[in-house]
């Protein structure tokens, strides 16, 4: 992917796939590294499928036989001398405390270091294609926000406007770049 | 021209080649997988100087006839036997990669 932001948007389809009520996405920065974690509360993998999500070769769907959503996102860590790590409960081992944590470590002075791109889309498609469960996005540059978002907040001051409406879309939008715009 | 044809005619080293009657058409060039996954067309040879695993995946959902490893490059044991199974056709080149896709002007297309 030449933005890393569709690596996210990649990655967090399968949280939503796997049943998460909440999906978090982290983004940490220091001058060095980009730390990207992928966090949700969703029916979680085995072992032996987390093995195998590494695998390119794998894939839930099965209209075609490789995904590469994980794959790709390892890739692009290790393409930087970074790091990529899974691990997952899944709900049939910890009945109450269940998920998938995804994190990838960027060595940002790499040459090869994928830059993030447009994340504030990613962040919005994710909430209008899936208007039912929970988004939290959160980037932090040295320790200070840059930008956050939490659709449970939103979706109680909306008192049951459905979060995929246009105009509340656009006003994601906005409050993400103000945000932006504001701690740059 | 075959994969075999074109391994013979242009000296490519063949890494694997599962399929080696494969018809060829066209060629593409890239590293970036993900970009090349969406561009590369099925019967296409895809110049690449990548070597991961992924790249056995790619050419395996674009349904490339084969793969030409430039400059050099080649793949270990494991990714060998990966491509293998899943029928994906690996060449090699000395050369870099432009210089590899003069090698099938007139050839492939």
């Amino acid at each position: 992917m030449k933005e890393l932001s569709l690596n996210i948007l990649d990655v967090a389809e399968n949280s939503v796939k796997a049943g998460a009520e909440l999906t978090q996405i982290i983004i940490d920065e220091t001058d060095e590294a980009l730390v990207l974690k992928i966090i949700d509360n969703g029916c979680g993998m085995s072992e032996d499928v987390v093995r195998s999500v590494i695998d390119p070769f794998y894939t839930t769907r099965t209209t075609r036989k490789v995904g590469l959503g994980v794959p790709l996102l390892k890739l692009a860590a290790e393409q930087t001398g970074g790091s990529f790590s899974i691990n997952s409960k899944s709900s049939a081992e910890y009945p109450i405390e269940h998920g998938t944590k995804v994190e990838a470590r960027f060595c940002k002075n790499h040459i090869d270091f994928t830059p993030l791109g447009d994340v504030i889309s990613s962040i919005t498609t994710l909430i209008q294609g899936h208007p039912d469960t929970d988004f939290l996005f959160s980037h932090t540059l040295s320790g200070k926000v840059c930008a956050e978002l939490d659709t449970r907040e939103i979706r109680k001051a909306l008192d049951g406007v459905p979060l995929c409406e246009y105009e509340v879309i656009k006003w994601i939008e906005e409050y993400l770049k103000e945000q932006y715009a504001e701690n740059k | 021209m075959t994969v075999n044809e074109l391994s013979v005619e242009c000296s490519f080293d063949a890494v694997c080649v599962p399929d080696g009657e494969r018809e060829i058409s066209g060629a593409y060039i890239g590293d970036l997988l993900s970009w090349v996954m969406g561009r590369a067309n099925a019967g296409n040879v895809w110049i690449t100087i990548m070597s991961n695993v992924n790249v056995i995946a790619v050419a395996s959902l674009a349904d490339v006839a084969c793969v030409i490893l430039a400059e050099g490059v080649s793949l270990d044991d494991e990714l060998i036997k990966t491509a293998t199974k899943k029928g994906v056709n690996v060449l090699k080149s000395d050369l870099p990669a432009f210089e590899t896709a003069m090698k099938l002007s007139g050839k492939v297309l």
